[in-house]
């Protein structure tokens, strides 16, 4: 069907502002949903890999010491594959900035081994360590240097073996209430046993094992549990293991992203298209009545509107298809490189990128098929009359004596309303559309901006956070205290549990001082009780559990388990857990408060060369940190309005060109009866703008909807309430009612010089 | 047996409450090769029964007979089939895809049927080689009903039914067309069946139908038809 085919071209280019705008919008479909995809299923393809070429532990079991009999106790149970001791010790490197060094050492690397990225394979006999490649970069070091470890009150010298990366450090942070790595503070080392043999004797602290695949880890957890009775155990798995299931999450936050995105642009295609299709078909009537005439059968008519669909869906997802996955991951692993320590990163094409582009297709072709089976169920003889006019029905509205008082021209909106109720209705859905995506894009916007304002104006006063190293002695904090003023606070990563839920999340221990405040939902001021614990909203939904209720908790490493009562309720954007004071922690846990960091006041405050201090974050850095965030939220804003306008012009633009050649004989007999075109204009603009407002009324509810289960999809760590501002409201309602009207007034423009008069006639 | 029979065709069309007799009990037959006129006022049932000739309509009842097959009795894709392969259809206002050329408009027919003539040379034989690439808006109304002429007889069809072809044209550009459809039918014996409200072309016809108010008037065979160049306007 060569002839059908040049038609179709040539009407798409009749329309090319319509056609493009769909184009437009299922390549971005297509881009956004191929560009996440590929992301994170390539992102998942090698951390499973990476797991498996390392052999990255099923169990991490943690106390205070493994023998060589435990280790045998567990390779005895039914399903271990392997098991291995290590110990796993935080220390510090003695090189400038003295960071945190997490050392291993190794009696086996049959399990979490250290992947190399430069220098000599791992080898257990040779006498050398072999460092975070992170860290060395950070510090300058190479192969050859000679390291110098402090570590539980011993040091020893070797020399750097290799440069490695280690699959439980993806996520390479000190502890899981960071979010940003920071290589110059903290890193970690691998160190065979036999290097270390003469500095003295340690005891290996973790047990490590592997599992074969058919089994229940909890089953597991249970059984493990039995084998040490006598002593406190730890138990992580894949499942909570702070780094990987961090990582976890991030595939999961993408993958959701991945979902809502393009459901959002495809029912703007979809919708655009149908619009675009009636509004074609119902102009081409009389062409599809001399095809039928001729012999197209009406199969072949049918394919051909349900082509232009087709065409324009294939065509743009299968360009969105080729280039979503070469513009996003390279933005996006940009960013996550930054967060997450990988050997490779890449994109991975899989099904369901091919599936979308078939989808949109399918979507287009769909919506035009709707769209102009209307036109095709009568028989040819009449699709070559005009289309006769909807009969006019009285509605017992009209019969009201309310109807007499309403003016001639809201009585003819309410009636063409009634009559044209599907036109109408679409109309609305178009304007909901373009408004949800804008106040969901706006909202958007606002509800990460205000985190800044939250954190470091609203809770968190101080001007740089002073972090210090383990242990640090009492004489030495008092000077410290003295030189930088401020307030002590004791940080540290905890699990939390009812009877029911058991959660991981962050404590807050404060002395005196007012750097750190608390403020309720509704942003009042509250202040930290001394007789019982506060917990964030987003914890205590999470334990299903509210004031006047206990929670049980303990420090990560610490074995006694302490149960506080919850006595308020607290906000926290970011880092969900509790807070307590100084003097109720020392009287419930029947131990001394060792600070973890000063707040201080000093916006920066010089630490060079104090051996406590380990790193110093300030206020300034802080808030730029997030602001790099916002900077790409920007652009997510920006093709949010495209996509909003797109969508409004395309439908409005459509329904009213549409009404226009279903209203063009009462129009001109309204014309020819003496009414001035600007009269028309206004009687047309009167109509437009109550669908609009109802569609603006509809669109931000349906929006806010919109912004709220994306906030959901968020990791349990964040509790971001939506938050709309005013001028978001102003710039969507006016924008959105500015684009409509203009839009009517473009149409109106256009269909002024058409002789109405004559129109009258060529129906008759 | 006659190329067409008509039998008692009715067609009603219902509005409402009322009923529209549009073809009342209507039977004629129609020769093949024969040049056939339809006359009548305004709302007569012309085209009514025009486009139940050509299938495009379907009765409420009677029986309509082409080639001795009851096309009534044809179910939707017989009648597309009958369409495409047996009638050529000409309409009033041209109707031509204004988004192909004159010949892709012609070429038209060449994709529906397989026997279909040469485009080309159907365009150069109702005079118009010289405007083949232009899109109808850049034809005058005359050109476009040649188009559209061309478009039809390209089809080699057994029937070519023209309903009201001069109707938006000047009485000397249809006095053109109609003589080329004379032409087509007396040199390729083509059956050509036109409607019009012109009883001064009557003279000209092999056969003269007048209908009135859905009803068929006369009909007379006209056994020494006249050039339509030679009819007295
Ligand atoms: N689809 C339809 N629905 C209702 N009535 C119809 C329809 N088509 C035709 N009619 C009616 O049937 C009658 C005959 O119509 P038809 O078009 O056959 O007349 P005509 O002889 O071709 O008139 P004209 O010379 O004006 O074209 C008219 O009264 C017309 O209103
Ligand atoms: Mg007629």
């Amino acid at each position: 069907m060569v002839m059908l085919r040049r038609k179709m071209l040539r009407d798409m280019k009749l329309n090319s502002t319509q056609f493009i705008s769909i184009f437009l919008m299922a390549l971005l479909g297509v881009l956004i949903y191929t560009g996440i995809q590929v992301n994170w299923v390539g992102m998942e393809r090698e951390v499973n890999r990476y797991y498996e070429e390392t052999d990255l532990a099923d169990i991490w079991v943690i106390s205070r010491y493994f023998t060589q009999d435990d280790v045998d106790r567990a390779l005895a149970l039914d399903h271990v594959v392997q098991a291995v001791r290590r110990l796993s010790i935080d220390g510090i490197a003695d090189i400038p900035g003295r960071p945190t060094l997490r050392v291993h050492l190794l009696e086996e690397d049959r399990i979490s081994r250290p992947y190399v990225v430069e220098g000599e394979i791992f080898d257990l006999s040779r006498k050398g360590v072999w460092l975070d490649a992170s860290l060395g970069a950070a510090h300058n070091m190479k192969i050859g240097d000679t390291l110098a470890i402090e570590v539980a009150g011993t040091s020893f010298s070797l020399p750097i073996l290799g440069l490695i990366h280690h699959p439980e450090f993806v996520h390479n942070v000190k502890d899981d209430t960071m979010m940003m790595p920071n290589p110059g503070d903290f890193g970690f080392a691998f160190v065979p046993k036999s290097a270390v043999e003469n500095v003295g004797s340690f005891l290996y602290n973790q047990l490590l094992l592997t599992l074969n695949d058919q089994t229940d880890t909890d089953q597991m957890l249970e059984q493990i549990e039995t084998l040490f009775p006598d002593r406190f155990i730890l138990q992580l798995t894949r499942v909570t293991h702070p780094s990987v299931a961090v990582f976890q999450v991030e595939i999961e936050q993408q993958q959701a992203i991945g979902r809502i995105f393009p459901v959002v642009f495809f029912l703007i295609v979809v919708l655009s298209m149908f619009t675009t299709m009636i509004r074609m078909t119902v102009n081409q009537r009389s062409q599809i009545g001399i095809l039928k005439a001729m012999g197209y059968s009406r199969g072949n008519i049918l394919f051909h509107y349900i082509s232009y669909g087709l065409w324009l869906g294939l065509m743009g997802g299968l360009l969105g298809l080729l280039a979503g996955p070469l513009i996003i991951p390279p933005i996006l692993f940009n960013m996550q490189k930054a967060i997450y320590t990988l050997p490779n990163w890449y994109a991975v094409l899989s099904l369901p990128d091919f599936a979308a582009v078939f989808i949109v297709a399918l979507c287009c072709g769909a919506a035009s098929y709707l769209a102009c089976r209307r036109e095709l169920k009568e028989v040819p003889a009449s699709a070559l009359r005009p289309r006769p006019p909807k009969a006019g029905r009285h509605t017992r509205l009209e019969k009201s004596s309310l109807w007499r008082r309403l003016g001639f021209s809201t009585q003819w909106n309410i009636r063409d309303i009634l009559r044209n109720n599907f036109r109408s209705l679409m109309a609305v859905a178009g304007v909901l559309g373009c408004t949800a995506l804008l106040i969901f894009g706006l909202g958007l916007r606002d509800t990460l901006s205000r985190i800044n304002q939250w954190m470091y104006e609203d809770l968190h006063l101080y001007e740089s956070k002073i972090h210090l190293h383990h242990a640090v002695k009492e004489e030495t904090l008092e000077a410290l205290e003295t030189i930088y003023k401020g307030q002590w606070i004791l940080e540290s990563p905890i699990q939390i549990r009812t009877l029911h839920r058991n959660e991981t999340a962050s404590i807050i221990i404060l002395d005196k001082g007012e750097k750190i405040r608390f403020i309720d939902r509704q942003k009042k001021p509250i202040v930290l009780p001394g007789d019982g614990i506060g917990i964030s909203y987003k914890m205590a939904a999470l334990l299903n559990v509210s004031p006047g209720d206990a929670v049980e908790w303990r420090m990560f490493g610490k074995r006694d388990w302490h149960t506080s009562t919850i006595e308020m309720q607290y906000f926290a954007p970011i880092g969900q857990g509790i807070a307590m004071t100084k003097a109720l922690y020392e009287q419930q846990t029947n131990s001394h408060f060792v600070p973890t960091a000063l707040l201080s006041p000093s916006a920066a405050p010089d630490v060079e060369g104090n051996a406590a201090v380990s790193t110093v974050q300030r206020r300034s850095d802080l808030i730029q940190n997030l602001d790099a965030l916002l900077e790409n939220i920007e652009m997510i804003v920006i093709i949010l309005i495209l996509a909003a306008v797109l969508l409004g012009s395309v439908v409005l633009y459509n329904l009213g060109t549409l009404s226009f050649t279903e209203r063009i004989r009462e129009l001109a007999t309204l014309k020819v009866l003496g009414f001035y075109p600007a009269q028309l204009e206004a009687l047309l603009q009167k109509q437009n703008i109550w669908l609009t407002i109802t569609g603006i009324l509809l669109g931000l509810p349906a929006g806010y909807a919109l912004l709220i289960f994306l906030l959901s999809t968020m990791p349990d760590s964040l509790d971001l309430p939506a938050i709309i501002s005013v001028p978001s409201y102003g710039i969507t309602i006016l924008g959105t009612l500015a684009l409509s009207m203009l839009i009517n007034k473009i149409l109106f423009g256009k269909i002024k010089d058409i002789d109405m008069v004559g129109s009258l006639k060529s129906i008759e | 047996m006659s190329l067409i029979q008509f039998e008692h065709v009715c067609k009603e069309y219902r509005q409402g409450t009322n009923v529209i007799h549009a073809a009342d009990d209507v039977s004629f037959e129609i020769e093949k090769g024969e040049f056939v006129i339809i006359l009548g006022p305004s709302g007569a049932g012309k085209s009514t029964v025009l486009n139940l000739l050509g299938g495009m309509d379907s009765v409420t009842h009677g029986a309509i007979y082409i080639d001795g097959e009851d096309i009534t009795k044809y179910n939707e894709n017989a009648l597309t089939a009958y369409r495409r392969d047996a009638i050529g259809f000409v309409f009033q206002f041209y109707n031509l895809i204004p988004t192909l050329t004159a010949l892709e408009n012609v070429s038209l027919s060449k994709e529906v049927r397989r026997d279909a003539l040469d485009p080309q040379a159907t365009l150069a034989q109702v005079g118009l080689s010289e405007h083949i690439n232009h899109f109808p808006s850049q034809l005058s109304g005359g050109e476009q009903q040649r188009v559209s002429i061309a478009r039809a007889i390209c089809k080699n069809p057994k029937l070519l039914l023209c309903d009201e072809p001069t109707g938006a044209l000047d009485s000397e550009t249809g006095i053109l067309i109609l003589a080329l459809l004379q032409k087509m039918s007396r040199e390729h014996r083509h059956t050509v069946v036109i409607v019009t409200h012109n009883s001064t072309l009557a003279p000209a016809a092999d056969r003269v139908i007048k209908m009135r108010s859905g009803k068929i008037m006369s009909q007379l065979v006209n056994p020494a038809p006249v050039r339509i160049e030679d009819v007295r306007w």
